[in-house]
């Protein structure tokens, strides 16, 4: 009993330079072969217990720890850094930043070269690390030209070549598309089965329910509000705040009022053609792959548009075509009625606004005001304009008292409504959106697309997404990728009820779309599981 | 004070490779920006890099920051290896890092003003460094390499770098708060 | 792509050798060759750094961008030199001489004096310049062309450079591609925002400022960024005992064959210059004569 993988007791961290502490009163053990679940809206703390348990925290950040944590039947106290990492493997959040390598061969050794290992020994440990994962035909690639799922499994091959018996997941699906997330849990079952102790933190819980977790824990500012089997999970947590299969939301929500969400756009207006692809080929160089094979489709006044499609499918390729960010190879582009060649990017910004898909891409300025007029300025508006735009935008993305911080010293989530804000303010006619939920909590990114599209504004909006519950509840029109062509148009019901079209695709169906199409005869269009729940009485 | 002001952990190694690449990256990506109507001075905004990455990170990682930028753009650019040139950049970032230790805010009038004043200095000698090295190589005389070296170097070093330090300051101090270590 | 290396195999000559005898060489060439301004030394250097440079089947066109700049540079420098301050090296080339050609007057308005004199010793000086930077650029130039980025790190390790610089540099060469591709994302994303870079207007302070929303989200980003790669390594053990380094460097016979010609280049350079005093700096008969003198 005392010699179990991880066991922690009445852990209680807090930050040097904050007031209160990051997690309160934690106590878990984890027995090997067991998968962990923990899960909690931003800033709960799971970042904070991550750095308790594989020594970041009191090695890199410093801060007040009181309690326990025992490796193995170890304390970590004094514990250095290395010795803890050979017990605790951790990938983290974001697998672009912790490759180090240039090629993953030198990835997946680079543990091993800072123990100083023998390169007789790294060499097989390498390749088994690789083959455990089934990537032995990476070795020799380059990491920088790999694709996203490839990212993560290099990744973990590096944790793996170090041999940890705890593995610790930070997110580890946040940027994978639904079949790459799927096939990377998978693989963490996979390891667990051979052992290893994982503990993943996620909020999209529903995904990693498929791999049946042991255990299951939820954070809730700092402190542990449950832990235990993942039955009783579905129901102490707020299913508002934690993505949960929808059968179980709909069960839940019986009980609150109905919500309200009534879009501003409306589908029936279909008067206007905005965008015309015609004919669209596009390739980076001459003897590159065609990124865009003949695309023909148009744009219309009242679209609310989901592009669906796995990771490198074209998807953000495609958009930038309409701003004139790229110009197609062959054929054309039309913004009302003028090609794209013949306009500048900033012409067309006055049809079309773009918001990338991370803020700290875009924001500079040393005031969120001067921020927001940076568009509109470009644009040469007169001042009067700006201000009035600016103030509108401002409102509307509800961070007025924020107007003269500086945007980089402000949270993620309204780093990126003040990007939203930023194009908002040049009044554009489209809005089109890169992943606008990356990076975000299910509660946050939920407030966040029900208040743009019940915003008024806009002609057309249009989102990049892998999230097909997404594109289920906020889309009135499907754009289905795959390997630049258009596999299909349409309304969400006609394109996603075709499941094996969705899977050769690489987007999977999740228990929303299979819920609402239950429901369909009686509704004859999707909706959220909350809306569902009360249609139905 | 002064011992943290040399340290080289892990951190550091860090930032120097990425104030590398990133001296490097800049300098190529405007190398294609013309600016017609500033007369002779050319369009340079990459050397604030080094300075900035001095004043926040300390005198290594200023040092690697120009050191190492510079080489690795003349590699890609493929103007061979010019060491008493990447030696010179390097300078320019050393001197501003060793005022980093006593950055406080890095947006008060005072850090800015210090910031300024010892990239200034770097330049000055850093340049200086690099001109004076033409002399043994290219067996130029002083005046030549003032001419045709030093002045060409330094004028666009320092009203490049000095209008865009307080800027990368100012922004710094912002994302700084945001660091839990 | 904005960024691309310039190295690919070429199966030249250079790349036979261990990449640290290829700097040992290179390193000991530029100390040899700025000991002489004989011309018939300097040329004897530049033949060297041609032969080693065409060895490279590097292509003209591939290096043309980076002959252009030096050359540039150069003429700059030698024109400057010999016409126009007139000076020669510290003292190589001994005043007076046999005169070419001279022009003296007045600056108008201002009224400075001024006085150029052109001499045939410091022509013959410039010949001297052309050969030995000319031998200089030869030999530095070509490296980016023959040199694989991912040695430079393990290279500077091997010629004694701590674990903590060398991975530094291995790291660097890591993050090149990576900051080029969000430079480029951010130069995007600014457009869609109206974002005219190449649209001139104010005066020099306003343009340079220009460059902001640019050059600040890409830098705050990559800082950002640099706290995760620093968990990242600290997780993986990084500097908690001496590196192995995976790919491995041999020195084979050729290696040390060319460390040998090096030190004999730079130690018999030396021995010439200092104990024999030849070297210096010359002016051929012939050419004296041409001055008619």
């Amino acid at each position: 009993m005392n010699n179990l993988p991880l066991v922690i007791e009445n852990l209680t961290f807090q930050y040097r330079r904050r007031s209160e502490p990051a997690i309160e009163k934690i106590n878990f053990s984890l027995q090997p072969g067991q998968v962990m679940l923990i899960a909690g809206s931003s800033g709960c703390g799971k970042t904070t217990l991550m750095r308790c348990i594989n020594g970041l925290i009191p090695h890199s950040y410093q801060g007040e720890m009181s309690g326990d944590i025992r490796l193995f039947g170890e304390s970590v106290v004094g514990m250095g850094l290395s010795t803890i990492s050979q017990t605790v493997g951790t990938l983290l959040q974001d697998p672009e930043r912790q490759i180090l390598g240039s090629y993953v061969l030198n990835e997946v050794a680079f543990g091993l070269e800072s123990l100083g290992i023998s390169r007789e020994e790294i060499t097989p440990r390498v390749e088994r690390a690789l083959a455990r994962l089934g990537i032995q035909h990476l070795r020799d690639r380059e990491t920088f030209g790999t694709s996203g799922g490839e990212k993560q499994k290099i990744a973990l091959a590096g944790v793996l070549a170090m041999e940890p018996r705890i593995l610790l997941l930070d997110e580890p699906l946040a940027s994978l598309d639904p079949a790459s997330a799927q096939e990377a849990l998978q693989a963490f079952r996979m390891l667990a089965d051979e052992g290893i102790a994982v503990m993943i933190v996620e909020h999209r819980v529903e995904d990693v329910l498929s791999i049946h977790p042991d255990i299951f824990m939820y954070l809730d500012d700092g402190k542990m509000t449950y832990l235990g089997g993942t039955e009783g999970l579905m129901d102490v947590v707020d299913y508002r705040r934690i993505k949960l299969p929808a059968r179980v939301v709909l069960e839940r929500a019986r009980q609150d009022p109905a919500p309200v969400f009534i879009p501003a756009i409306r589908p029936e207006v279909k008067t206007e053609t905005l965008v015309q692809f015609e004919g669209v080929h596009f390739r980076y160089n001459e003897d590159g792959p065609e990124v865009l094979k003949n695309l023909n489709f148009n744009i219309n006044a009242g679209d609310v548009i989901a592009i669906l499609g796995h990771n490198g499918s074209g998807k953000t390729t495609m958009v930038k075509h309409t701003l004139g960010l790229l110009k197609p190879t062959e054929g054309r582009v039309l913004l009302e009625g003028l090609e794209t060649r013949k306009m500048t990017v900033a012409q067309a910004a006055h049809t079309v606004g773009y918001v990338f898909q991370s803020p700290s891409q875009m924001l500079f300025a040393p005031t969120v005001r001067e921020e927001l007029s940076f568009g509109p300025k470009n644009l040469e508006f007169t001042e009067d304009i700006i201000t009035q735009n600016v103030e509108w935008a401002i409102d509307t993305v509800n961070l007025k008292s924020e107007m003269e911080m500086p945007p980089l010293a402000l949270s993620f989530g309204q780093q990126k409504r003040i990007s939203i804000a930023a194009i908002l303010a040049m009044r554009s006619r489209i809005l089109m959106m890169d992943e606008p939920t990356a990076g975000q909590d299910y509660w946050n990114y939920q407030a966040f697309m029900d208040a743009i599209l019940q915003m008024p504004g806009f002609d057309a909006v249009l989102f990049i997404t892998h999230d097909v519950d997404l594109a289920v509840i906020y889309a009135n029109r499907i754009l289905l990728v795959y390997n630049g062509e258009i596999a299909a148009d349409g309304k969400p019901q006609e394109v996603l009820k075709d499941e094996k079209l969705l899977r050769s695709c690489r987007v999977l169906p999740t228990s929303l779309l299979k819920l609402n199409m239950e429901y369909l005869p009686q509704t004859g269009r999707f909706y959220r599981a909350e809306t569902l729940a009360h249609l139905q009485s | 004070m002064l011992k943290k002001s040399w340290k080289f952990g892990t951190r550091e190694v860090v930032y120097a490779a990425i104030g590398a690449a990133l001296y490097a990256v800049l300098s190529l990506a405007t190398n294609w920006i013309q600016l017609p109507s500033a007369g002779n001075v050319s369009f340079r905004p990459a050397i604030v890099i080094p300075m900035f990455f001095g004043v926040v990170f300390g005198p290594i990682v200023g040092f690697i920051a120009g050191f190492l930028g510079n080489i690795i753009s003349d590699l890609i650019a493929g103007y061979g290896f010019w060491f008493w040139w990447d030696l010179g950049n390097g300078v320019i970032g050393l001197v501003p890092g060793l005022i980093a230790v006593w950055m406080t805010t890095y947006n008060s009038f005072k850090d800015i003003v210090w910031g300024e004043v010892f990239s200034t200095i770097g330049v000055l000698v850093g340049m200086g460094i690099a001109s004076i090295s033409e002399m043994w190589v290219s067996g130029a005389d002083m005046s030549t390499v003032i001419f045709a070296n030093y002045l060409p170097a330094i004028i666009p070093d320092l009203i490049n770098g000095l209008i865009l330090l307080p800027i990368l300051m100012i922004a710094y101090a912002a994302i700084v708060k945001r660091s839990g270590r | 792509m904005l960024v691309t290396w310039r190295y690919r195999l070429r199966n030249g000559l250079m790349e036979k050798f261990d990449p640290r005898a290829r700097w040992i060489f290179s390193l000991a060439f530029l100390f040899a060759v700025t000991l002489f301004w004989d011309a018939r030394f300097l040329a004897f250097f530049f033949i060297i750094a041609f032969a080693w440079y065409f060895s490279s089947r590097a292509k003209w066109k591939e290096t043309r961008r980076g002959w252009y700049l030096i050359g540039f540079i150069l003429f700059m420098m030698i024109v400057i030199n010999t016409i126009i301050t007139g000076g020669g090296a510290g003292g190589v080339v001994p005043p007076g001489g046999h005169l070419v050609w001279a022009q003296g007057g007045t600056i108008p308005l201002v009224g400075w004096q001024f006085h150029f004199g052109l001499t045939w010793e410091r022509l013959w000086f410039a010949i001297c310049q052309l050969l030995r930077i000319g031998a200089i650029s030869a030999i530095f130039l070509i490296i980016p062309y023959t040199m694989d980025p991912r040695v430079y790190g393990v290279t500077f390790r091997g010629l004694g450079l701590p674990d903590r610089f060398a991975y530094s540099m291995e790291l660097a060469f890591r993050y090149v591609p990576t900051l080029a591709r969000d430079f480029g994302t951010t130069l995007d994303a600014q457009r869609a925002r109206g974002y005219e870079i190449e649209r001139v207007k104010g005066g020099i302070i306003k343009q340079i400022v220009r460059i902001a929303p640019l050059i600040v989200p890409v830098t705050m980003n990559s800082i950002l960024t640099g706290e995760d790669v620093t968990n990242a390594m600290d997780l993986r053990c990084f500097g908690t005992r001496p590196r192995t380094w995976l790919q491995k460097l041999t020195f084979h016979w050729q290696d040390y064959a060319l460390i040998a010609f090096s030190i004999i280049l730079l130690g018999g350079g030396i021995i010439t210059l200092y104990a024999f005093h030849l070297g210096n700096f010359w002016v051929p008969e012939f050419w004296l004569r041409l001055a008619g003198g």
